[in-house]
């Protein structure tokens, strides 16, 4: 059987009273507080692989399984959001209506227990006077106040009413956030946010975006070629500005170009781009393969970052991961003044090869100076494959100069036939031998300080597995620069509800609704004046308002009392 | 920033009627001067080349006419209609005006202590005269503390007003001294590096200080409730240990700014911002003072006569919370603003971002279960007690903790 119509009204108003009600409100703040807590706890959007070491299998699909990953686009999540609209809506309805009326109320008579329940409240006693004689005076005080008078049964009563209004605080305050969560609704369905990689040069059209835990793309309207990229440096190393060259090209026509930089993005067809990272776009590297066979040959290996170098003769792979022109470095010890040097350009590569360990390699173009002084090619070395593991290691030798790199094989050379028994004298000896065969007699003037690394380079270099040590030995850099896409359609109405949101809280707490009565009844002796005063919220700054109006009521009652003219 | 008022004399002539009107309206030509010469004046506005347009001749030209026409203007005016300098907003204001102005003046002779820039550079900034003007505020705001704290035992005596004085010092103190880092920024890297005191966690502490002490001090004046700043200065004088550490660790040095931070908006969400933080404080200040009058009446203790009633620390709280929920909700609004031109989002989620809406949240629950619940007394005030936590997570613990797009906030 149904029930009958007027019931399940009943059941409709009662589902509405407890959407609309406060403790519902409070308890709903209280969950999405508590759930973004977990949000900023737990890393969002990370690689799926990392979660599930960091969790182990049984947490990671537990997670997983509520999307803790991607929380706050999860269906649970919005849900609470969308009650959070419904309760606003709830509330807003049913409260709007009476506090229109009571805003439009005009009810200017009091009751005595209204008035002894008030905390603010003083009596007159004054001898016959006119009405008018009483009113006039109040009413001049009262010059900022919106008044009404009315007389019930003998007794005339005056209202005054400031800030009244303040109930508008509470309607825009409640709209405003229903007026944002809608914007941000649409922001989410009809908007978009993505990036897209562009090497200089080239032009992309496409961006793409995590959804959940997979990643989308978008094809846009128009390409966006890059043209340039540059970063400014400040002189300590830290970038100053980036920034990009763009021509959009719409149907084929390069319709617009412009600069953009972060913090100042280009606006085209209702889509922002933004300046958001950088990388290398594929620069060219050329590697010098120094090798250790003993033949002292050097071999030139030209690749590309992001590219696979593979040397058949040997199997061994170069998988070149990224390159930087420049390595800004702090010298000095932690508490001296900070030093900063560019150490010169760096590229990363993994070397890989039969019976070899897996490497990851940055090697600098560069010899490293300390104090002036040359101490050699250094790279850093991390078998972990991971560069906060980067461990340096100087090579000794100044691989820059071919014939540093001649005389350490040539001493290799004379080092094989040298007498063992005496090792220093034996040093020296294949030194000089290496020295001649490489100068003759033409000695170069800083030969010492070759001698030092060349000294030093015998300690580390014979030592290493490799067949051949590959250094950066010439590079021609390009850039890509990473730009964010966005089209947001609901931008607009969250800045229209979050300015009536700060307008709604500006009302509602400092605006305070005051009101007065003033009552004046007639006795058989006299005049009996009341001045009573309420005020919803600012008891403090109330208390003090309503003794300078008590003060200068004071003044004009003395004056009647004492029957003299106002 | 209110300039100390006396209630006779001189000084309170200059605070009221004609003189106040004439005044109030000079500082508003002069801001009127400051906001015409960044929309018409020389080659037009830059982040940097403005504030050296500002104190070069042009700014002269520029906000010297403006206060010039503001004055004519407003003393023929208050003599055409005398009754127009009763006004309570310029009487409000003008002290607030001539605080900020005392400041900039602190700010300008320190300038001359300064060392020259041959003798500074960026690697080495020990030198720098700020650094010791921001010492002589941590020592001022230690003091204070104590004081307040020694009020609570002897309140008839000389120490509650050395208190008040003593903040009044520090604020002006650290007010100068962070404008005249801002000077500072600018004497080394050929200027390259200029920007405003708000960019990294020890200069907004120092702006913290002063924005609670300036919030505190007014209730001070205005409710009586001094016994509410032992409790709020010693949040103060904890943050200034926690600065001087910062400092030791090498916090305090002027850093370039990163490209992400190259933007006005910076100016003016960052200082909001705090607005809203040092509110927090102040209401959490309340809400201690208000919980330890219970502890207190529990005991039957006769410090209690020294504490304003419950009523009006509970109503202090409150309208701290009523300062600073505003503040705080325009501060993330502009945030959403520059982070919408920014980083292609009004909104990501970005742990700052959802801590500053956990904050709100907080808060707009306090004010949810005062306003139309009525709740009063001990469990608001534990509510602001563990708010501003919240609120002291939000803006230092996500720092420290979490990663994200708000990460140059970071300690290293």
């Amino acid at each position: 059987m149904m029930p009958p119509m007027s019931q399940s009204s009943d059941y409709i108003k009662t589902i509405l009273l407890r959407l609309g009600s406060m403790s519902l409100a409070i308890t709903l703040l209280t969950v999405l507080a508590l759930a973004s807590v977990i949000g900023t706890v737990l890393l969002q959007n990370q690689d799926q692989g990392d979660y599930l070491q960091q969790f182990g299998p049984i947490w990671y699909w537990v997670f997983r399984a509520l999307g803790l990953f991607d929380m706050y686009h999860t269906w649970w999540f919005l849900s609470l959001l969308g009650f959070l609209m419904l309760s606003l809506t709830v509330c807003l309805y049913r409260n709007v209506p009476r506090f229109l009326k009571e805003m439009k109320s005009k009810k200017v008579p009091v009751s005595d227990s209204a008035i002894k329940h008030m905390e603010h409240v003083h009596h007159w006693q004054l001898p016959e006077q006119s009405l008018e004689k009483i009113i006039s005076p109040i009413k001049d005080q009262l010059k900022e106040w919106t008044i009404r008078t009315e007389e019930r049964n003998g007794i005339t009563y005056l209202r005054a009413d400031k800030g009244h209004y303040h109930k508008w605080g509470y309607i825009f305050v409640h709209s405003a956030m229903l007026v944002i969560l809608i914007g941000g609704w649409i922001s989410v369905h009809y908007g978009f946010r993505g990036n897209m990689q562009v090497p200089v040069g080239a032009k992309e059209h496409e961006i793409s975006f995590l959804k959940g835990t997979s990643t989308e793309s978008l094809v846009m309207p128009f390409y966006v070629r890059c043209n340039d990229f540059s970063i400014d440096f400040y002189p300590n190393g830290m970038p100053k500005e980036f920034k990009s060259n763009l021509t959009i090209i719409d149907g084929g026509k390069e319709v617009l170009t412009s600069d953009i930089i972060v913090n100042d993005p280009l606006y085209y067809k209702g889509i922002r781009i933004y300046q958001a990272s950088f990388g290398d776009g594929g620069s060219n590297i050329r590697l010098k393969l120094m090798k250790l066979d003993g033949s002292g040959d050097v071999e030139i290996a030209k690749t590309k970052v992001y590219t696979t170098f593979k040397d058949d003769k040997t199997d061994i792979t170069l998988e070149i991961t990224d390159f930087r022109p420049h390595n800004v470095e702090n010298m000095a010890e932690v508490h001296e003044p900070k030093d900063f040097q560019d150490l010169g350009a760096s590229v990363d590569y993994v070397m890989r090869g039969p019976g070899l360990k897996p490497v990851k390699i940055r090697s600098f173009i560069d010899p490293f100076i300390l104090n002036d002084e040359n101490r050699g090619t250094f790279m850093s070395v991390s078998f972990s494959g991971n560069t906060k593991d980067f461990k340096p290691m100087a090579l000794g030798l100044d691989m820059t100069n071919p014939k540093e790199w001649e005389l350490f094989q040539r001493f290799i050379v004379r080092l094989g036939s040298a007498d063992l028994k005496h090792p220093k004298k034996a040093n020296l000896q294949a030194f000089k031998l290496a020295m001649a065969d490489v100068f003759g007699a033409n000695r170069p003037d800083n030969f010492q300080a070759m001698a030092t690394r060349v000294i030093q380079a015998i300690q580390v270099i014979p030592r290493l597995p490799w067949p051949y040590i590959p250094i950066l030995d010439n590079y021609d850099q390009k850039y890509y620069t990473g730009l964010q896409l966005a089209r947001d359609p609901g931008m607009n109405v969250v800045w229209v509800g979050s300015g009536l949101l700060v307008f709604g809280l500006c009302i509602m707490l400092y605006i305070s609704h005051r009101k007065l009565w003033v009552i004046i009844r007639r006795e058989k002796d006299g005049v009996k004046v009341t001045l009573a005063g309420l005020s919803n919220r600012n008891p403090l700054n109330f208390k003090r308002e309503f003794k300078e109006i008590l003060t200068s009521f004071e003044n004009d009652m003395q004056h009647l009392k004492q029957g003299e003219n106002v | 920033m209110n300039a100390h008022v006396e209630t006779n004399g001189i000084m309170s002539s200059l605070y009221q009627g004609r003189p106040a009107f004439v005044r109030y309206w000079a500082y508003i030509g002069l801001m009127l001067g400051a906001v015409g010469l960044a929309l018409w004046g020389g080659d037009g506005y830059t982040e940097n080349g403005y504030i050296f347009q500002l104190v070069g001749q042009d700014g002269f030209m520029w906000l010297g006419t403006g206060a010039l026409l503001a004055t004519g203007v407003s003393i023929a005016y208050s003599t055409m209609r005398p009754e127009a300098t009763e006004g309570w907003i310029p009487k409000m204001m003008v002290s607030w005006f001539d605080g900020a102005a005392l400041m900039v003046i602190l700010m300008a002779v320190l300038t001359l202590f300064e060392p020259t820039s041959a003798n500074v550079s960026y690697e080495d900034q020990s030198n720098l005269f700020a650094g010791h003007v921001i010492m002589t505020m941590n020592v001022l705001f230690i003091f204070s503390a104590v004081s307040y704290i020694a009020y609570l035992f002897a309140p008839d005596s000389f120490i509650g007003k050395l208190a008040t004085w003593t903040a009044w010092a520090g604020v002006y103190a650290g007010g100068s001294a962070l404008l005249l880092r801002w000077y500072e920024s600018y004497l080394f890297m050929g200027g390259e590096i200029g920007h405003a005191p708000v960019s990294n966690i020890y200069e907004v502490f120092i702006l913290l200080f002063c924005i609670v002490c300036i919030i505190y001090l007014q209730w001070e004046r205005n409710y009586e409730a001094k016994a509410m700043g032992a409790f709020v200065m010693v949040l103060v004088a904890s943050g200034v240990f926690f600065a001087i550490w910062l400092e030791s660790v090498g916090q305090a040095e002027i850093k370039p700014l990163v490209p992400a931070l190259q933007s006005y908006w910076m100016k003016i969400h960052v200082p909001m911002n705090f607005v809203g933080y040092g509110a927090f404080a102040v209401a959490c200040g309340a809400g201690m003072a208000y919980l330890t009058r219970m502890w207190l009446e529990a005991r039957n203790s006769k410090m209690v006569k020294v504490f304003p009633s419950l009523e009006q620390l509970d109503q202090l709280a409150y309208k701290s919370v009523a300062v600073g929920f505003p503040a705080f909700t325009l501060a993330t609004i502009l945030g959403a603003a520059w982070a919408a031109e920014a980083w292609g989002g009004y909104w990501s989620w970005d742990p700052k971002e959802t801590w500053a809406l956990i904050v709100w949240l907080v808060y707009g629950a306090y004010l949810h279960v005062r306003i139309s619940h009525g709740w009063h007394g001990k469990t608001l005030a534990w509510w602001t007690v563990i708010g501003f936590l919240v609120t002291v997570f939000c803006f230092l613990g996500v720092n420290m903790y979490l990663a994200g797009l708000h990460s140059y906030g970071r300690l290293s």
